[in-house]
């Protein structure tokens, strides 16, 4: 056995005070860690801002009233209209048929994969869930414009060639990777103990999902529903793409209309000289998008917060 | 044997070990909080230097805290707070003065679980001294740590392997060089053999005979019949009180107060 | 049979019931591997045509026959590039700091709480706080700097979250065993905690990246060109992107060019393929098959 001593280089026993070199390293770090994650603050403070004084300059030309409640936007032509309900009326035309599509077949999804699929569909439907979801908006427009919209019009020949429709199913599409992943985490959330129950008085399993289960996921499943019609309404070159740049006021999904987020789109692809009012008006729509995906988001974390306060 | 209903945390003459006048860790009067909560309640404890000194009581009695506030491991628990002091060799080490990564380095610590990083069994013994400035050589370092945990013979083929890849006593006794790499004074061991076999678990006490020729052991149990052939005093914690503390032999087998009496012959805990 | 055993008078609808429910869920299941399958084969019957040597290294044109994708292609690897460069060491040491560092503060809550909602925000939303901040205020123009910073803000959030994740799967007990033997927070967290977490964050990292390849409102608000036959020398120097071109050649009435743009999403989607399974391949190899 070796008996060898070893010396500790340092300050002799007894010595336990702060080495002041290595508590300003540490301190050191600590405040750059501490700057780098401040950053994200800054940039929410950033958007903020920037939204804001550049829509005040806009609201110094244009009466608020004339934009919340006005019913035509043409800001680009002669006689200028600064009425921005007709791009509201767009993106939720969008907003309300992605999410006729989205959430029922992502609720579906998520109640057979977390009720009924055995481990072997799990591991095919899980990846292609997430492909799903990684495919880029752009390749969603193509599709929109180039697969569903011929599809549209050979049904119903009225349709025109940008139509709401095309690209509010393919908003949809994009959407259902979301819910059917959140509602799959909420519905597994539910104790098994619940289901147990059920089937132990002698339900059946759809009586067991729909009315023990998804009840006692509902906040997780209505928060799911809150993000992807969020996601939908902030959703851009799919509706850029196939939907149209006709702001008007319709119901109709077989018409062309166009959202917030393609008018911004637009403005940005022209020359628009800074400082004019039709420059402010990116802002200005930007600012109305901003608060409405903030508030759904709000909405949402605040429903999932309490949804985890009762099984957690 | 007197019959004392009253905590006392205070030796009579009668039983007052052969601490002497400077025990290398002395708590005085400390009561450790969580919160309100009160996890030790005004604990004076004399630690015997190159003893080892086995710490036991009942489940939630507070010994793994008592035992975590020596080497000021409870600093990161934001809720815990202390009053009273604990001095090392006379220092207070919660002086404001006094840097906690120093207090380490002298007071180690072993694990209930071991808890090996999921390094090399040479980094695993080396990266202590090494970042704490050690600039000698490193093989002997290891070599002599291995030896001191009666680990060598085991794994000095294999210094290089992954730690993770000895069994559960093994590792065990590698978290043990690890910190006996750093030449602490005092080897704080928190149940370090509950999570063992019992092959295991007599290689560890065998090697705590060895170890306490040259360092202070405080090894904390639930098993009172490892306290009792392992160490040489012994400390009986309940509710966080200190209800008795003395010799070993004597602790066991005349116990002074009834409650220490009643746990020992197993009548609770 | 009658009695106690008897079954009850609706069990036969309720076990219908229960039958189509299932199958109508299954269905729906199965309608979004179809969907996938439809897109897929869509773009690529259309596109593969179109696909060749000459389609990757030319520049594009007015002539379809002689259109390629080299100009986006070095564009976006340009931009990816940098992105890469600012969001990586920003977004892992925002993390380092919520996971290792921070106490429950007033700040820490206002950090977490900005994190969450940015990453909600649409990333158009970004493109616009680009536009105002890096094209104009710093005045770097429409240059590959603004496009990668603007880029980098958007996926910073998620570079935080993931890598947040992936740190708080190193068990305590490494930690534990590193202050035990006199180690500092940052020693531990050099020397253990990130190598541990390593593999997680690079998982994370690669997919908020493969995210941003396909991002297309930001670059076009910063000012990305739609039609561009040059490769950047710089980061100052204008640029286009691959989603850009794709959205460029959809938006023309021509079939030919729809046909392209069905090639340059092949391209994408090969990209993103490859890098999505770089990231699974790391997690597998670490974590073992459980996923």
């Amino acid at each position: 056995m070796t008996a060898v001593e070893f010396e500790m280089t340092g300050p002799a026993t007894g010595d336990l005070r702060r080495r002041s070199s290595r508590r300003w390293k540490e301190e050191g770090i600590k405040g750059m860690l501490f700057i780098c994650a401040l950053l994200s603050v800054a940039v929410t403070v950033g958007i903020v801002l920037v939204l804001s004084t550049e829509t005040v300059l806009f609201f110094r030309e244009v009466p608020i009233g004339d934009f919340l409640f006005g019913k035509v936007w043409a800001p680009l032509l002669a006689p200028k209209h600064f009425g921005v309900l007709p791009l509201l009326a767009g993106s939720f035309l969008i907003v309300i048929g992605a999410g006729a599509i989205g959430l029922p077949v992502g609720l579906a999804t998520a109640i057979y994969l977390s009720e009924y699929a055995g481990g072997r569909t799990r591991t095919i439907a899980k990846p292609v869930l997430e492909i799903l979801a990684g495919i880029p908006t752009v390749v969603y427009g193509y599709f929109a414009l180039t697969f569903v919209t011929p599809l549209l019009r050979g049904v119903f020949p009225t349709t025109g060639v940008f139509n709401a429709a095309s690209a509010s199913i393919v908003v949809g599409i994009m959407i259902l990777p979301m819910v059917a992943s959140l509602c799959d985490d909420a519905l597994r959330a539910v104790p098994a103990s619940l289901r147990q129950g059920a089937y132990a008085l002698g339900a059946t399993p759809f009586e067991v999902s729909v009315r023990v289960v998804v009840p006692g996921a509902l906040s997780g499943i209505v928060a799911s529903f809150v993000l992807a019609l969020s996601r939908a309404i902030g959703e851009t070159m799919a509706v850029t793409i196939a939907a149209g740049a006709t702001p008007k006021l319709t119901a109709n999904p077989l018409e062309s209309i166009q959202t917030m987020t393609a008018y911004i789109v637009q403005v940005s692809l022209g020359d628009t000289p800074t400082g004019t009012t039709e420059y402010y008006t990116i802002f200005a729509v930007g600012a109305l998008l901003f608060v409405i995906t903030l508030l759904a988001n709000l909405l949402a974390i605040r429903i999932l917060r309490r949804f985890r306060e009762v099984y957690e | 044997m007197t019959e004392n209903t009253a905590v006392t945390t205070e030796q009579g003459p009668t039983s007052e070990p052969a601490v002497g006048d400077a025990p290398i860790l002395e708590t005085v009067g400390v009561t450790i909080r969580y919160g309100d909560t009160p996890a030790i309640r005004d604990v004076s404890l004399r630690i015997p230097e190159r003893m080892i000194t086995a710490i036991i009581g009942p489940s939630g009695c507070g010994k793994s805290t008592l035992l975590r506030q020596f080497n000021r491991m409870n600093d990161f628990i934001p809720d815990a707070g202390m009053d009273g002091q604990i001095l090392y060799r006379g220092v207070d080490l919660y002086d404001r003065d006094v840097d906690p990564v120093e207090v380490r380095r002298r007071i180690g610590m072993v694990f209930q679980k071991p808890n090996p990083f999921p390094k090399t069994i040479f980094r695993n013994i080396a990266w202590g001294p090494v970042i704490n400035g050690f600039k000698g050589d490193l093989n002997e370092l290891v070599e002599s740590a291995l030896h001191k945990a009666a680990l060598w013979d085991e794994v000095k083929d294999r210094l290089h392997d992954s730690a993770l890849s000895l069994s559960g006593g093994q590792q065990q006794r590698l978290c043990i060089a690890r910190a006996l790499a750093l030449q602490p004074e005092i080897l704080l061991m928190d149940e370090p053999a509950s999570a063992l076999d019992p092959v295991s678990t007599a290689r560890i006490e065998d090697l705590c005979f060895e170890l306490k020729e040259r360092y202070t052991i405080v090894i904390v149990t639930h098993n009172m019949q490892q306290a009792a052939r392992v160490s040489d005093y012994t400390a009986f914690l309940d509710t966080g009180k200190l209800v008795e503390f003395g010799e070993t032999n004597q602790v066991f087998t005349r116990p002074q107060h009834k409650r220490t009496e009643d746990y020992v012959s197993g009548r609770f805990g | 049979m009658s009695g106690i055993l008897a079954a009850p008078k609706n069990l036969r609808r309720r076990r219908t019931q229960s039958a189509v429910f299932r199958w109508l869920c299954l269905s729906l299941t199965w309608l979004c591997l179809v969907l996938l399958a439809v897109l897929l084969v869509h773009a690529t019957r259309e596109g593969l045509p179109w696909l060749d040597w000459q389609f990757l290294t030319d520049f594009p044109s007015r002539f379809p026959e002689r259109a390629g994708i080299r100009s986006a292609l070095m564009g976006t690897l340009w931009v990816i590039g940098f992105t890469a460069l600012f969001s990586i060491p920003f977004g892992v040491a925002a993390a380092i700091y919520l996971e290792e560092y921070a106490e429950r503060t007033r700040v820490s809550s206002m950090i977490e709480v900005s994190i969450a909602n940015l990453a909600g925000v649409p990333s158009i939303v970004y493109g616009i706080l680009g536009l105002a901040l890096f094209v104009r205020w710093l005045a770097l123009g429409r240059s590959v700097l603004a496009g990668a910073l603007t880029l980098s803000l958007m996926v910073l959030p998620v570079i935080i979250i993931s890598s947040r994740e992936a740190m708080r799967a190193v068990p305590g007990s490494i930690r534990r065993a590193s202050y035990a033997l006199g180690a500092t927070k940052w020693q531990t967290v050099r020397h253990h905690v990130l190598p541990a977490a390593l593999p997680g964050i690079l998982t994370g990292t690669i997919l908020a990246l493969s995210r941003a390849i396909g991002e297309t409102a930001p670059l076009i608000m910063i000012g990305a060109l739609t039609y561009v036959a040059f490769v950047p020398q710089g980061p100052m120097d204008a640029f286009t992107a691959l989603p850009i071109q794709i959205f460029n050649w959809v938006s023309r009435p021509q079939e030919d060019f729809h046909a392209l743009a069905a090639a340059a999403i092949v391209v994408l989607l090969a990209v993103l393929l490859l890098m999505n399974a770089v990231a699974v391949i790391i997690r597998i190899r670490t974590q073992g098959p459980r996923s």
